[in-house]
């Protein structure tokens, strides 16, 4: 009898509320999904259909084996995940010692990073480019990477700032009491428990840099074109091809979503499992 | 172990990200700076020079800066907000144990895969005064009797823009909260529930202050970040009809666009300076928080 | 110990740089022998076209007998972004040797002297008087100068489509002057299933970016000019475009309609004429059939309509300017052209291709050449691009949401182009 007033309001707190809000952000999701499986005619058709009436998955063809849209997937793979362990590493360094330390400027150096976020890209445009082409790197990932690790470090440095704040001292305190040195405390103690939130983090530089667009745009030729820069190529002056656009974007969105569901099983209980455990 | 007396150590792990950022941006950034004091209009390149502070004179008496700068205040708080609210209730409930919670959890994050171009025109599709799926839905409820052209429309276009820009970002919050909630040691709450505490209370008394760090930093970023976003808006609206949907951000874009730079620096620095402003008091608690 | 280290690694970083900034120096210099590469930017409307302008290239590069090696990089048009990201690369130093074109931005790369002055070429070319002598006058004034910068290559007449069948239902022809057609315009808006709300509307108006072209030939129907916006005449042109959108004779969503709605819409039948030109129609002939056609923009007090264009231009930073020209030379006379207006059914600028029989016996290009003769430009100022993109629209819409009235949206248009 309890059991089954407990399942009640487990439905009533966990499930209704979950399907409610997945609803409401899946819902642009499955309606991309279902325009790119529909005929240009029933799009701009006198009744809406929530199911086409004729599929056609030409869109997903054409993008495959006309467009080639493989290689611009892969530039952001590259791209993202390049930018992705670049951040990673120096920010966590950084944020461990903006957390860990006292030091003179510590707080000037903080809001300088913070200050690099709110200023506007758009007017950094051409002496970027110029920096870029003096460099050598213009059309190569490198200057992707470069740009985006200047708006992806300062934040991430934050971020990481911020739980390793709300970690408590006790953790390394313990080890170094033990005899370890800060470096081996770091990596034995705060490295493990900080691995949700560096996936977060991760999780947070990985889609900035694949989503990102006008440095995309200025940094990269048809070799190194990334996906958002291929996606706005199907918009011209003529009309959008929605097709082609929209299955363009479930492309994107569906690896994504494949390697975060095998990188969620590692944010559970890092503190638990970890080291209260142990 | 928090110790003032490291010497080089906190130095020496900070240069790498200091080195890079610094020198990408430096120059660029300086710039931008020195632009907001000159007529720099590329428009007109034999004008450049510097003028003073003419630039920020103009700005000030311009009434589409001030309807911009009132907009962007509407567009950051009930942007984050908003997004705050439902993303800390969808970290609560994926945090909790179900059966699919990992399919959950990563299909949540789709708004925030989604590439800012597609999130444009899509939600312009599904709020198409003629095809768009919303009315449609509104229509069969019979909320609605005609549909309504949801972004032409001077008073509804920008509540439309924000909650694009909700559902944009809950995933944000909800990941990085759902982060922080793994470092909330689990005998605080066994604790709680020997004294008897209810839901509400626990989440009072103990999520909430365990998380306390990440929450400010979390909302700090997330409110310079929405008050710089432009491609939602822009990609929807272009920050009209009628300039009803142009934010500071949007209106610093298009005069960017029109290579009127100087102008444009001088509202950029204008609007830093106001988001530092908004950052005072976070980040006085924020050191407060960390130095004791 | 360790700050030493630090500092020698931020020596090295920087060594790492410099030598980054001297090797693309170093290899910029070309043997007699290798190809005489040129970069070549441009967008495309749709795949299709794409893939067209890739095929031009490849045909130019195996036949041309200079070994000049066009490489054509895709840029998204991006609203008009393209001209800016154009911009950022050509002012960063970059960018490429030549690209596809809108006239609106010449003042500004004229202003930063981007461009090469095309006057030496054109003039010791074999196919100058391929192409009218009146094309080059427009491409002049677009400068500012007495000098051609910029190489024709295609233009776009707009004119007014229709849908038969529909005049035939309210029994009404097709309207020969600017008052018929505004009548044609309240005719046309129906409730065909009587239930008390319009189902078809007159017009598919352009409110948005874009929607100052078809906008322009109502000024002139009342008389109005682009000399000055403040004329009772422009004024009155104005009022009349407020009042379809008033009266409900366009659809509610026309303040931000753009392109792909107004012809989305002609399409399913929810107007029964837009504005456009020749470039949609092979997409509206395959949604419509038969029942599809086009009458240029009837005579008022005057008249005008929009002429669309594309052009090609040489950068001033182009090493083999000679090659270059060969390149814009072959799209706007040669086979490129040929096959570029085939594909796209853009208007030719080269007579010869003008003549082919395929051009003469289009329906929608004898209507475009019939309009040809009052089509013309806006005033090619360095503000038209910020007017274009934003002034315009947000000012019409703030017309239509009755926030302004016609004259006052009238001398904010003024000032936005002139200045005062």
């Amino acid at each position: 009898m309890k059991g089954r007033k407990n399942s009640f309001y487990r439905v009533l707190n966990l499930h209704i509320p979950l399907i409610i809000l997945l609803i409401f952000l899946l819902f642009p999701f499955y309606w991309t999904f279902v325009t790119s499986i529909k005929p240009e005619r029933e799009l701009y058709g006198s009744v809406v259909t929530y199911w086409p009436r004729q599929t056609t998955f030409k869109a997903y063809k054409d993008l495959f084996f006309d467009y080639n849209f493989l290689k611009p997937m892969g530039n952001s793979l590259l791209v993202a995940l390049l930018t992705t362990s670049l951040t990673l590493s120096v920010a966590s360094l950084a944020s461990y010692s903006f957390s860990r330390f006292r030091f003179r400027g510590r707080r000037a150096f903080m809001i300088l990073f913070l200050t690099n976020n709110m200023f506007p890209t758009v007017l950094l445009l051409i002496p970027l480019y110029a920096i870029m082409r003096n460099l050598g790197i213009l059309y190569t990932p490198t200057a992707l990477v470069l740009s985006y690790t200047t708006f992806t470090i300062p934040f991430s440095v934050w971020l990481l700032n911020g739980y390793l704040s709300d970690l408590p001292l006790s953790l390394e305190e313990a080890a170094m009491v033990d005899g370890a040195n800060r470096p081996q405390a770091f990596i034995r103690i705060i490295l493990p428990v900080l691995i949700p939130c560096l996936i977060a983090t991760g999780v947070y530089i990985f889609m900035t840099s694949w989503n990102e667009y006008t440095f995309a745009v200025m940094f990269t030729n048809e070799e190194s074109r990334t996906i958002p820069v291929a996606l706005k190529n199907l918009i011209g002056q003529l009309g959008v091809q929605w097709d082609l656009l929209t299955a363009g974007g479930i492309i994107t969105i569906i690896p994504v979503c494949v390697m975060f569901f095998f990188a969620q099983r590692r944010l559970v209980e890092g503190l638990t499992a970890g080291a209260v455990k142990g | 172990m928090r110790n003032k007396k490291a010497g080089f150590w906190p130095y020496l792990l900070i240069m790498p990200a200091l080195l890079v950022v610094m020198a990408v941006v430096f120059i660029p950034a300086l710039n931008a700076v020195l632009m907001s004091f000159q007529s720099y209009d590329l428009r007109r390149p034999s004008e450049i020079g510097f003028i003073g502070a003419d630039n920020y004179i103009k700005v000030m008496r311009d009434s589409l800066f001030w309807s911009s700068l009132w907009r962007t205040l509407l567009w950051v708080l009930f942007g984050v907000g908003f997004q705050f609210v439902f993303g800390f209730c969808l970290a609560l409930l994926l945090n909790r144990p179900f059966r699919g919670r990992g399919l959950a959890r990563s299909v949540s994050l789709i708004p925030w895969v989604t590439p800012g171009v597609l999130i444009g025109l899509m939600w312009r599709w599904i709020y198409d005064g003629s095809y768009g799926v919303l009315n449609d839905i509104l229509l069969k409820l019979n909320l609605i009797d005609e549909s309504i052209p949801f972004l032409a429309r001077v008073s509804t276009v920008f509540p439309a823009v924000v909650v694009t820009i909700i559902w944009q970002g809950i995933p944000f919050f909800a990941l990085m909260l759902l982060a922080g909630l793994q470092g909330v040691p689990g005998e605080l709450y066994e604790a709680a529930d020997i004294d008897g505490a209810n839901v509400f209370q626990k989440f009072i008394q103990i999520t909430v202050p365990s998380l306390q760090n990440t929450i400010y930093v979390t909302t700090l970023l997330r409110i310079i970040w929405v008050a710089n976003s432009v491609d939602v808006i822009f990609n929807m609206t272009g920050g009209g009809p009628a300039y009803a949907s142009q934010t500071l951000s949007v209106y610093i874009f298009n005069k960017a666009n029109a290579l009127n730079l100087g102008y444009s620096s001088a509202m950029s620095i204008i609007l830093t300076i106001l988001l530092l402003l908004v950052a005072i008091p976070y980040l006085k608690n924020l050191f407060r928080n960390q130095e004791n | 110990m360790k700050k030493v280290t630090v500092f020698f690694l931020v020596i090295a970083l920087c060594l790492m740089m410099s030598v980054g900034c001297k090797k693309k120096d170093d290899t910029s210099s070309g043997a007699t022998n290798t190809p005489i590469d040129i970069t070549h930017w441009y967008w495309a409307d749709n795949p299709d076209y794409s893939a067209k302008m890739q095929q031009i290239v490849k045909d130019f590069n195996e036949n041309n007998d200079q070994n000049i090696k066009v490489t054509a990089q895709e840029y998204p048009w991006d609203g008009g972004g393209y001209s800016e990201t154009l911009f950022t690369a050509a002012m960063g130093g970059g960018g490429p040797d030549t690209a596809a074109w809108k006239l609106t931005s010449t003042p500004l790369f004229k202003a930063n002297n981007l461009l090469a002055n095309l006057d030496g070429y054109i003039n010791d070319w074999t196919d100058k008087e391929d192409i009218e002598e009146n094309l080059y006058n427009v491409m002049r004034n677009a400068s500012g100068t007495d000098n051609i910068y910029v190489m024709p290559w295609n233009t776009q007449v707009l004119y007014v489509y229709y849908r038969p069948s529909m005049f035939k239902a309210v029994n009404i022809a097709v309207p020969t002057t600017y008052d018929e057609f505004l009548e044609a315009c309240r005719k046309l808006t129906r409730d065909t299933d009587k239930n008390g709300k319009t189902d078809v509307y007159g017009f598919g108006m352009r409110g948005a970016k874009g929607g100052q072209e078809p906008w322009g030939s109502f000024i002139y129907g009342r008389g109005g000019d682009f000399t000055n916006f403040s004329t009772p005449q422009a004024i009155a042109g104005m009022q009349d475009f407020i009042n379809l959108y008033k009266n409900g004779y366009v659809p509610p969503t026309a303040p931000t309609d753009g392109f792909n709605e107004i012809i989305a819409n002609f399409k399913s039948g929810k107007t029964a004429m837009t504005i456009h030109h020749i470039g949609s129609s092979s997409g509206m002939v395959e949604a419509l059939g038969e029942d599809v056609d086009a009458f240029p923009f009837p005579k008022g007090t005057s008249q005008w309509t929009s002429m669309g264009d594309t052009e090609n231009v040489i950068f001033e930073a182009c090493d083999n300017k000679d090659a270059a020209f060969e390149w814009v030379a072959y799209l706007a006379t040669g086979k490129g052209q040929e096959e570029w207006c085939k594909t796209t059914g853009n208007v030719p600028v080269s007579k010869r291709v003008q003549a082919m029989p395929e051009f003469q016996n289009n329906k929608f290009m004898k209507v475009s050449i019939q309009g040809a003769p009052s089509a013309g430009i806006f005033p090619i100022l360095d503000t038209t691009t910020e007017w274009i993109n934003t002034i315009w629209p947000n000012t019409t819409a703030a017309a239509l949401a009755g926030q302004k009235t016609a004259e006052q949206a009238m001398a904010d248009l003024q000032k936005g182009l002139y200045g005062s």
